[in-house]
């Protein structure tokens, strides 16, 4: 078959750091590529470089065999490039027909050709199978509709090549099918499609080839036809490291937090959680390992009191049922929170470092007279500093404010703040994101040495490696539900990968 | 305390709070005394006929101060309401529905004396909390944005009065109430009435409020960020009802003692008319600082008395005030929006470190 992109060797480096190394990817006519890799092992750079949203650092980009400059993301259109997004790109009070011919070119008049433009649009969709009512509401439409309302967008303005980024992960299981049907009869027209997915089962179903991106870099491409979902899977974990940096433990009898058949949104696949039970012991780490987007934020805001189950029960760490769900009397009951986002949830980022130290504790007798009536301000600035020597949190003074910080130390604050209160149940979700070598080092010791204290702690992550290196217990998330719980010493990584993926 | 140990940054920061609103003061009137000088009239003869009009004796000093006194309650009315990331437009509604009750708690039930004052008072600041309740209740309940739902109930309340002062406590028919009894008029203290004492002692605790007790240092937590604020365990949805019943409160205690300190002692067409939105200035020229929001009160007091004296003496209309007015928050907001630019950012960074060392040499 003919090729129709070549990209070579490209390099993307943000800073010191590579997103993507020496990455080849070919497309040819009429197939489903898929894109393969855990989360930051460089699919979205490499997309975000194909559609001219940056720059690749080295490298060169062929689009029928000729070299390509894609400056911009018109340049790409140009190209014959599309992407369809994950998080769909349109105007909700706009009709379908308006949606996608917004922004469109072909036309030098000044005027709306809609006439012109629903003939072309209705013959692109009766070529492909896509049915959509143009007159429709973008707001009124299912999601799925939504979706084809996308790549309509796409197809309107000439791709051959169209980007499918995540696309089943908003879809329920009849509208995969649908949109199934839709990438076939494109490939029959000779459309090439580039697939990005997590899931095993559909990336085996639908795609053509596979090419599987690791830290970074292409590990290899493989004809689907020639693999397994094993083999597939072995190529984007890789060889896992499962150096015991850390002493895994056996944890103790005592259970200090735990979920009964507990239950958010279930029919919702990737906002929801379905029977999810748990228990957490006094002493352990206990891992949720599991691709980004299956279940991991609401059961972090289950766990820290923001949203309530709609069935099922949850135990404190004093042994009864909480009735109550908020955030206070989770913190109440002894709770300790290393949030998502530190700027959004951890941080009044325009507070000063010692506000946010204290932002638990205004109405402490340590820090106020009279239950809060006035704040000891020479109390709390010798707290601060105290907190900053001993976390090294580097600022030139505890009246900066938070913003002005670095990552890793704005996760320290957050770290010092939660752990000097000495917390029976720690929650730390995604807690060293972004954070370089040296801070995740001592995110990673400070998890550990409360561990060894007696905490009981938590710990959700899309970083797998994370995972392995910390926990005791290992459980996966996969669609809102526990796929199994598998020990932290010695794991069955192959197990707990394919769990990831589904299986 | 322990003494204070600023970081470049800091001073710099700090240092840019109080210069932007003096700079754009300066700048206003440099630009207020071209636009006099365009009109063919001496600027300098203007100003200090302003200065004199406004300044010039203790009469002249009580009449600005006045002036000035309900304009810090509405302006402390939006610092609060601000810092808790409330946007109360409605400072003036609640102002004036703070004036009808006191109006109509006096008149109504026919009291006077130091009691029928402490009533008036306290009817006033009941008043303008409800005021500023029901937008917060419909922020909360139903998520209606606030500058809307104050800007609409500022009406409500404009026509309400007029409902008072034409209808209910009329003075005989004509469009204005029977004045305030003498006895439960606020009292007079160096020539003005201690209203303005009252207002300026209120700055100060509202400052402290807000800087120095649990309470302020949530409402300044959700002000900042609502979400955080949550997840650490504050009572976002309460705190914001409270910035919202509070910071009415504020206004409608100062259409009470707008009402009971000032001359005609009545309500009438035009009380409290355009004191929320120059609340509203006040705040974001002080930048949310309540000490601040008093002395630029001060300052909005010294414009206006002063201003009808510049048009009798150098004959230019008072509109030029407003103008001077309008130029000083144009050049305040822009001050402070334009600091956070980078490139202003990097230059201010240079120039202060130069500043910061020639201090450290001297």
């Amino acid at each position: 078959m003919a090729e129709l992109l070549r990209m070579e060797n490209i390099s993307k480096c943000f800073g010191s750091f590579y997103a993507n190394r020496d990455i080849n990817l070919e497309v040819e006519k009429g197939e489903v590529h898929t894109l393969l890799g855990e989360n930051g092992a460089g699919k979205s750079t490499l997309m975000n470089v194909l559609i001219g949203l940056y720059q690749p650092t080295e490298g060169k980009i062929f689009m029928h065999g000729k070299e390509v400059q894609i400056t911009s993301p018109g340049v790409a259109v140009q190209h014959g490039i599309g992407m369809v997004h994950q998080h769909f790109m349109l105007i909700d009070d706009m009709t379908g027909l308006e949606n996608i011919i917004l922004g469109d070119k072909r036309h030098s008049s000044p005027l709306l050709q809609e006439a012109d433009d629903h003939a072309k649009i209705k013959e692109l969709m009766d070529r492909y199978g896509l049915g959509i009512d143009l007159n429709e509401r973008v707001a009124d439409m299912s999601i799925g509709m939504q979706q084809r309302v996308e790549i309509m967008k796409v197809l309107f303005r000439g791709a051959d090549l169209l980007v499918l980024d995540e696309p089943t992960a908003v879809l329920t299981d009849l509208e995969v099918e649908g949109l199934f049907d839709i990438m076939h009869s494109l490939t029959d027209e000779g459309k090439s499609l580039i697939f990005i997915s997590h899931k095993m089962r559909e990336v085996m179903k639908i795609s053509d080839r596979v090419t599987v991106l690791r830290r970074g870099k292409s590990v290899e491409t493989v004809r689907v036809s020639d693999t397994t979902e094993q083999e597939l899977a072995d190529l984007m974990i890789g060889q896992k490291f499962t150096e015991n940096t850390y002493q895994k433990v056996e944890a103790a009898e005592k259970v200090a937090f735990e979920l009964k058949e507990v239950s958010y949104h279930p029919s919702i696949k990737h906002g929801g959680l379905k029977d999810v039970s748990l228990a957490i012991h006094k002493g352990e780490i206990f891992g949720v390992a599991g691709i980004d987007g299956n279940g991991q934020t609401p059961l972090a805001e289950l766990v820290t009191g923001l949203i309530k189950p709609e069935s099922g029960e949850v135990i404190g760490p004093d042994g009864s049922k909480i009735a109550l769900f908020s955030p206070s009397s989770f913190i109440d009951a002894g709770l300790g929170n290393i949030p998502e986002d530190r700027n959004k949830m951890g941080l009044v980022g325009d507070m000063t470092v010692a506000e946010n130290l204290i932002l638990k504790q205004t109405k402490s007798d340590r820090f106020s007279f009279g239950h809060g009536a006035w704040l000891k301000m020479s109390a709390i600035e010798k707290y601060a500093n105290r907190l900053k020597d001993e976390n090294d949190i580097r600022c030139t003074s505890v009246r900066q404010t938070a913003r002005s910080l670095s990552g890793g130390n704005q996760q320290k604050v957050i770290l010092a703040r939660e752990l000097d209160a000495h917390p029976k149940l720690l929650v730390a979700v995604y807690p060293t994101r972004g954070l370089d070598i040296g801070a995740t080092e001592f995110v990673h010791n400070q998890i550990v040495a409360q561990r060894d204290a007696g905490c009981a702690i938590l710990l959700i992550s899309a970083d797998f490696d994370e995972v392995l290196k910390l926990s005791d217990r290992i459980a996966v998330l996969f669609e809102g539900q526990i796929m199994g719980v598998y020990p932290g010493a010695n794991p069955p990584i192959k197990e707990i990968s394919l769990a990831m993926a589904g299986k | 305390m322990a003494k204070k140990v600023l970081s470049m940054e800091e001073k710099n920061e700090r240092r840019f709070m109080v210069l932007t609103p003096v700079i754009s003061v300066l700048l206003a009137l440099i630009v207020g005394a071209i636009i006099i000088g365009c009109l063919g009239k001496n600027p300098l003869v203007g100003y200090s006929a302003m200065l004199e009009g406004s300044l010039g004796s203790m009469a002249k000093i009580s009449k600005t101060l006045e002036r000035a006194c309900p304009l810090v309650f509405t302006g402390l009315c939006a610092v609060f309401a601000y810092k808790c990331g409330v946007f109360n437009l409605g400072g003036e509604g609640q102002f004036i529905m703070g004036g009808c009750a006191t109006a109509a708690v006096i008149l109504g039930l026919g009291v006077d004396g130091p009691g029928a004052l402490a009533l008036g008072l306290l009817a006033g600041i009941v008043a303008g909390a409800i005021w500023g309740l029901l937008p917060g209740i419909m922020k909360i309940a139903r998520g209606l944005n606030e500058m809307i739902t104050t800007i609409m109930l500022n009406y409500v309340a404009m026509y309400f009065m007029e409902y008072i002062f034409k209808n209910a406590y009329s003075d005989q028919g004509l469009p204005k109430t029977i004045a305030i009894p003498q006895s439960a008029r606020l009292p007079q203290v160096l020539g003005t009435h201690v209203g303005v004492i009252i207002a300026i002692a209120f700055g100060i605790f509202i400052w402290y409020v807000i800087f120095r007790t649990s309470f302020g240092f949530k409402i300044r937590a959700v002000g900042m960020n609502p979400i955080a604020s949550r997840v650490n365990g504050f009572p976002v949805k309460r705190l914001v009802l409270l910035a919202f019943i509070i910071s009415g409160a504020i206004a409608g205690l100062g259409g009470a003692i707008e009402l009971l300190g000032k001359t005609p002692f009545r309500l009438a067409d035009g009380f409290g008319s355009g004191f929320g939105f120059d609340g509203v200035a006040i705040a974001l020229i002080a930048q949310l600082n309540p000490i601040g929001a008093i002395v630029v009160a001060l300052l909005f007091g010294v414009l206006s008395t002063g201003g009808t004296m510049m048009q009798s003496v150098i004959g230019v209309p008072t509109a030029i005030v407003d103008i001077i007015r309008g130029l000083i928050i144009i050049f305040a907001v822009a001050g402070m929006a334009s600091v956070r630019l980078p490139k202003i950012k990097a230059f201010l960074a240079t120039w202060g470190a130069r500043t910061n060392k020639a201090e450290a040499n001297a």
